[in-house]
């Protein structure tokens, strides 16, 4: 008899439950909505924007970009203070920042996190040399600092590689000192301390976790996450031993005017809740956002011009409810790249017809509402070595003479009208957009009778086949990892050839030397001159089809503060606020 | 005096009844029309010319463009025209591969019985408890996307009905007397299937064989909307996928004509399937 009665007082739990959940608490929740999947939660692995900005809640590295200063300027975070630099520019001396630990984590012994030591970092490095991991981010140092590369080889085809051995470039000189000893200047160094790719991990936990450690997040950042699972949203808490560090009280003066530091020298982070929604499609993000579900979000391209009527201001609508629009250029290119490894695409007369079949301005109108600026090399503007008045003689924009010319370079590449080609396939990421995308570039390809076949792939799908040049051609974008055109060069540099950043696999010796010489120097006229050289191949090679530089326009409610637009948006998330008072007003007229 | 009546056979008798039911000699029209759209669209006589842009970005119907222009320019008609392509071939081949792979699995069971009879139940009741949209989507990813990996991915997975009913059917005529009488003029056990039995029990293959036809245009559209149909050729299932978006922009021909197009075929086989029951079913018949 008593077993039926079970059900009824599970049913009645449930809903005493569901009932004390929809209390309205005080509690900080930033709700974001990312487009694509996360591959993981490695710092080595996280080779593309949307996996970076989820290590970064969680890993931190030595610098870190101030908050609220432009230009771009780099500052301590786990490091105490800025380098030493040695006068001949090759060793830098890095003080670790003390009191900082390891989130709590059954890896260490007791459970609770250690403290972070120089160690960690010797170690951190290596792990992003280790020839058996293959870590993304070795393109990074590859080459660069002191017997790390000897170090690699050793070990390649050793059963097991030897993390005990001592390498002159990266020492532990005591429990908090740090000596980095390059073996030729290295000017983006810094910059590369700030990037996921050399963020500090834990020997222990690595060790401890195994392969499952991409899943098993567990660093010195803000917000913890206990374990990663690849489901469509993502849940972080505020880290409880966060160590002692306040939001920015300095700030360039356009953030001043804008109260930015009204949070000045309070306990980061300010959030007690970040919720990460994986939604790929853009109408679901939008609604969403209209809805207050979601606390900022880039505009979609179909809601544009309802949204900010004149490409300038909001709609009366959106003003009404608070909603603020923040536009910015991007540091950015988007490109469809060749898959140099295929003789096919050694041809550049072909690559130059292809490019001339493709309409810049159109695929502008249809997908940027017109507001990206067509690119002509791989440089964006705002950075040195870009050109404003160079135009790329293999860009088109739709004019009739252009078709012409590119179906003549066609026929003298070996393939009148496309005859002989076989069908290239265009690999593009999953959702509405990009196969909107990869239809129109078909659509232009078959201008001059080049057969294409659109293929769509889950994001990780997409870098995993990149990785493993399993393409012909593919369409993706290039955020900057720091404010230099190096950052954008090196994407062309033969040896940084897939797993690194050289997706394409483009290997022309004579940029490759330039590219060498340039890399080593100092910001100065010279390097500028030599960077311009250098995108003036990259645009007259055609090594992609170039795309445009894409200006963001995003959104966000009221109730969301200290948001800003920035290029390097990994790590945000500590600076930003809730106004839960505003929300919950707010939120009842949305 | 008495004039002899000539006695009518089943499928005339059943083409009869048909022809005199209005709305399923509609349908039955319309599903030719639908045909024949597709013929003249595959032939390219129709609707060759889909992928050209025929004027701006967008632009809404009307005299000029009867169905308005997508994203790119294109006839929206023409799409939709060449998605009724897409639609028939895949509801005629996954029709097809289903009613093969059913008739003879279904019929094999039932007439043999013991161990084949078995296996049989079991592969269907095992496949069954597979969901279908699961199966789908993982035919899909082994095949690769396309044309193809739809056909086969569909085929394979909407056999089983068919193949129960014509397995309990064929139990129940493997003992009738005609067929008795056909074991005794010496006739082997395939030729009693397939001579005698079969097609008596034809008429349950016709009325499943439209309703396939009509699940499979759905399935297509889905799959097509899910991103995992065709590839690089209008689909009506592209074509909402399209519209979700471009709704937000107030556009909304691509969404009304795709729908419309298959509402018109699904209603229509629906009517025409249920038409084909009443008479060619001897157990309704008189009713």
């Amino acid at each position: 008899m008593k077993k039926y009665l079970v059900l009824p007082l599970v049913l009645v739990m449930a809903i005493v439950a569901s009932c004390t959940k929809k209390q309205v608490t005080n509690e900080k929740v930033l709700n974001v909505s990312v487009p694509q999947k996360v591959k993981g939660m490695d710092p080595i692995f996280a080779s593309d924007r949307y996996s970076n900005n989820e290590v970064a809640k969680i890993y931190e590295g030595l610098l870190e970009y101030h908050y609220l200063k432009r230009p771009y300027t780099l500052v301590p975070n786990l490091a105490q203070d800025l380098p030493k630099v040695s006068d001949d520019g090759l060793t830098y001396t890095f003080t670790i920042r003390q009191g900082v630990f390891f989130h709590n984590d059954a890896a260490f012994t007791g459970g609770t996190g250690r403290e972070l030591v120089a160690e960690d970092f010797v170690y951190s490095l290596k792990r992003l040399a280790d020839p058996k991991l293959q870590g993304l981010g070795w393109w990074l140092i590859d080459g660069k600092i002191m017997g790390l590369n000897e170090w690699r080889e050793k070990y390649a085809n050793a059963d097991k590689v030897s993390y005990d051995e001592k390498i002159e470039g990266i020492q532990a000189l005591d429990k908090y000192t740090l000596q980095f000893k390059l073996t030729k200047p290295f000017p983006q160094f810094l910059y590369a301390l700030a990037m996921p790719f050399t963020f500090a991990v834990a020997k222990e936990v690595v060790e401890h976790y195994g392969p499952e450690f991409i899943n098993h997040p567990v660093g010195t950042g803000p917000f913890v996450l206990p374990k990663f699972e690849q489901t469509n949203r993502i849940v972080y808490t505020k880290n409880p031993t966060f160590r002692k560090k306040t939001f920015p009280c300095e700030a360039s003066e356009e953030f001043k005017a804008e109260g930015l530091t009204a949070d000045c020298g309070k306990q980061l982070p300010l959030l007690d809740k970040i919720v990460v929604e994986i939604l790929i499609e853009d109408q679901p993000r939008w609604l969403n956002f209209l809805k207050g579900n979601i606390d900022y979000v880039g505009v979609p391209k179909d809601n544009f011009s309802s949204a900010i009527p004149d490409s300038k201001n909001l709609s009366e609508d959106l003003k009404k409810n608070g909603v603020g629009l923040l536009i910015s250029p991007s540091l950015d290119v988007t490109y469809t790249a060749f898959n140099h490894d295929l003789d096919l695409f050694k041809n550049v007369k072909l690559r130059r017809a292809l490019s001339l079949a493709y309409d810049v301005s159109q695929s502008n109108k249809l997908f940027y509402n017109d507001t990206a600026l067509p690119a002509q090399s791989v440089v964006p503007p705002g950075i040195a070595g870009y050109m404003e008045s160079y135009k790329n003689p293999y860009r088109s924009y739709g004019e009739a003479e252009n078709i012409e010319k590119a179906k003549k370079l066609l026929a003298e590449a070996g393939y009148p009208d496309g005859k002989g080609l076989p069908e290239i396939t265009y690999d593009c990421p999953a959702g509405t957009v990009s196969r909107q995308v990869g239809e129109f570039f078909k659509k232009q390809m078959e201008q001059i009778g080049v057969n294409t076949k659109v293929v769509q792939n889950s994001w990780p799908e997409l870098q995993n086949k990149i990785n493993k040049r399993s393409v012909m051609m593919y369409g993706i974008a290039w955020g900057a990892d720091y404010p230099d055109a190096e950052n954008f060069l090196q994407l062309l540099y033969g040896p940084n050839k897939a797993p690194g950043a050289n997706g394409s696999g483009y290997n022309n010796p004579e940029f490759n030397s330039l590219f060498v010489k340039a890399a080593i120097m100092q910001d100065s006229p010279e390097r500028t001159a030599l960077y311009e050289k250098l995108n003036r191949i990259a645009a007259e090679e055609v090594p992609w089809i170039y795309g445009v530089h894409r200006q963001s326009f995003v959104l966000k409610h009221a109730w969301l503060k200290n948001y800003i637009a920035t290029d390097f948006d990994a790590g945000q998330e500590q600076f930003l606020n809730i106004d839960v008072e505003k929300k919950a007003e707010l939120s009842k007229k949305l | 005096m008495s004039t002899v009546v000539k006695s009518k056979s089943l499928w005339k008798h059943a083409f009869e009844q048909l022809v005199s039911d209005r709305m399923a000699l509609m349908s039955l029209l319309i599903v030719i029309i639908y045909s024949l759209v597709a013929v003249l669209s595959a032939t390219g006589l129709l609707a060759g010319n889909w992928a050209d842009e025929m004027g701006p970005s967008y632009a809404a119907p009307s005299g000029e463009f009867l169905f308005g222009l997508d994203i790119f320019g294109r006839s929206v008609l023409a799409k939709t025209i060449k998605g009724t392509e897409v639609a028939m071939s895949v509801g005629l081949v996954t029709a097809l591969i289903s009613a093969v792979i059913g008739i003879v699995l279904g019929a094999v069971a039932g007439y043999f019985g013991g161990k084949v009879d078995e296996f049989v139940v079991w592969f269907y009741t095992t496949f069954t408890s597979i969901p279908s949209i699961m199966l789908l989507i993982a035919i899909t990813f082994i095949m690769g996307k396309g044309l193809v990996a739809v056909y086969l991915a569909l085929g394979l997975t909407s056999w089983v009905s068919l193949c129960r009913l014509i397995r309990g059917e064929v139990i129940r005529h493997k003992d009738r007397e005609y067929v008795h009488a056909a074991t005794a003029i010496g006739g082997n056990d395939f030729r009693k299937l397939f001579k005698h039995i079969l097609p008596n029990v034809l008429h349950i293959v016709i009325i499943n064989f439209s309703l396939t036809f009509q699940t499979a245009i759905k399935s297509e559209v889905i799959l097509s909307y899910l991103g995992l149909g065709v590839q690089g050729r209008p689909s009506w299932g592209t074509m909402i996928d399209d519209a979700k978006l471009e709704l937000a922009r107030g556009v909304w021909w691509q969404l009304a004509a795709a729908t419309l197009a298959m509402f018109v075929v699904v209603l229509a086989f629906n009517i025409l399937g249920d038409a084909l029951r009443d008479s060619l079913d001897p157990k309704l018949k008189g009713k």
